[in-house]
């Protein structure tokens, strides 16, 4: 441990918690999963970051999204996202989350995961080294140094955008408790 | 005036050692199995920063009063049996509980994380808490087994008593005086902690970690402290009966640490089996070697 970070880590010991332990949610959406192998394991070692997979959701705060993103995973995805736990991350992993990459004029997945739920950080390239992902992580560690890794407020502060844009391409989408419940008042 | 100020001291002490031990103990077992796997592994006082990390969550997901009591249940269970056990020459009360009062507290750690699992209404934590249940009852038997030839052979059920007739000579050690038991519970050792080739209760692979699936923020934060404690304590009981306790608190938690030394190279290298081959395992190795050794020792006391 560098002896000039102390200081700062007992002025906030919860920023220095969330930046170097983020535990990402094992979740595979597409081809890019295939660089998560390699990175959680011994060729090269994200636990040095302290990055480990988590197998549910409620212990997870990283949330990669790994490759193209179809309809029905988004509607995964999506409720994988509310059961996390705030403050939470996502990373787009690929150039398909981020403008839909070769999938563009596809009829079944999205192109900008932008608009369904709010992304912190964007990998580009298809598909990035696993490298990659730890410039990300670095990155991903001054978004939280700056108060700039806000995802999980932006849900919540402009959530109406974000539902409508779900609704329009996932009708079917379960509805929270409260939405039933304000349907049942007005009946 | 001083045995009381002694007392009082142990009491607080006592647990903050087990926390400050059993935390070290999570970086250590992080770090080495890295090491063994050639990975450059996480630094020592990674589960520091995660238990600040859960802790400073802003959000916690509570599913009723018997979620947050079970949690709190199985951590204060946890922190009441390491009164229990002696840690080198510290016992505070030690004198006043025996073997089987450890054994019954160490039961309240499983029930309250059950109680927590069931309230969370998750298969998966339903699965996970069964398949714990059955692993208990594959190796209680061995382990009361040979923890009865131990009381047998030293003719007394106090801890302090049985750690204490021990510290001789090594020859003298529960391993050396027992050897069939202390091998029986060597075989168990693995499934009471949890490690492989017996984690199927906790499967993060196939069940989602099982008890802990819907466990998050701070709820997480205690469970995890309480897998640390439970391991400290299974290995000090390991230690009190079978290896001779400790002359002081250095010694003690030495052979504590070898212990889970060796236990957590068996977790790096075996797979998991599956939990009717763990139960088949356990009572017929570990069991037919702790009934062989409970006769030897009453037909040789006798």
């Amino acid at each position: 441990m560098d002896r000039a970070q102390i200081p700062k880590i007992l002025k906030s010991p919860g920023n220095w918690g969330r930046k170097y332990s983020l535990w990402a949610v094992y979740f595979c959406t597409g081809c890019g999963i295939i660089e998560i192998p390699p990175v959680i394991t011994s060729r090269w070692d994200a636990e040095r970051f302290g990055v480990i997979p988590m197998a549910t959701p409620r212990q997870g705060n990283l949330f990669m999204i790994t490759g193209y993103v179809s309809l029905k995973t988004l509607g995964a995805i999506i409720r994988t996202y509310d059961q996390m736990l705030d403050p939470k991350y996502v990373v787009g992993f690929g150039s398909c989350p981020v403008n839909g990459g070769m999938y563009w004029d596809s009829y079944n997945t999205i192109k900008n995961l932008d608009k369904y739920i709010p992304v912190d950080g964007w990998i580009s390239g298809c598909m990035p080294r696993p490298e990659a992902i730890f410039i990300a992580v670095t990155h991903l560690w001054t978004l939280i140094d700056k108060g700039l890794a806000d995802g999980y407020k932006r849900y919540k502060d402009n959530y109406e955008f974000y539902s409508q844009n779900q609704r329009r391409v996932l009708p079917h989408l379960p509805k929270f408790a409260g939405e039933y419940e304000a349907e049942a008042l007005t009946a | 005036m001083g045995a009381v100020t002694m007392w009082v001291v142990g009491i607080i002490v006592l647990p903050l050692l087990a926390f400050a031990v059993s935390v070290l103990f999570l970086g250590v077992s992080r770090k080495v199995t890295a090491r063994i796997q050639r990975r450059y592994g996480p630094p020592l006082y990674q589960p520091v920063i995660d238990v600040v990390k859960l802790l400073a969550q802003q959000e916690n997901v509570s599913h009723g009063v018997v979620f947050d009591a079970g949690v709190v249940l199985a951590l204060g269970g946890s922190i009441a049996t390491v009164l229990f056990i002696p840690v080198g020459g510290l016992h505070p009360l030690a004198t006043g509980g025996d073997l089987l009062v450890v054994l019954y507290l160490m039961l309240l750690a499983p029930l309250g994380l059950a109680l927590a699992a069931g309230a969370a209404e998750n298969p998966n934590a339903s699965i996970g808490v069964s398949r714990k249940l059955i692993l208990a009852l594959g190796y209680e038997v061995p382990f009361l087994l040979a923890l009865l030839a131990v009381m047998v052979h030293s003719e007394t059920t106090s801890l302090a008593e049985i750690a204490r007739s021990q510290q001789a000579s090594v020859l003298g050690w529960g391993l050396f005086r027992v050897p069939l038991s202390a091998l029986a519970v060597c075989l168990v050792l693995p499934a009471m902690l949890g490690l492989r080739p017996f984690d199927m209760a906790t499967a993060p692979q196939e069940i989602a970690s099982g008890p802990l699936v819907e466990f998050g923020g701070k709820y997480l934060a205690l469970a995890a402290l309480q897998g640390a404690l439970h391991s400290y304590i299974v290995i000090a009981l390991f230690v009190d009966v079978f290896l001779g306790g400790g002359a002081n608190v250095l010694t003690f938690l030495a052979k504590v640490f070898a212990v889970f030394l060796a236990g957590l190279l068996v977790n790096a290298v075996y797979p998991r089996v599956r939990i009717d081959q763990a139960l088949r395992f356990c009572w017929k190795w570990p069991a037919l070697l702790a009934l062989l050794g409970l006769v030897v020792v009453m037909v040789a006391g006798r």
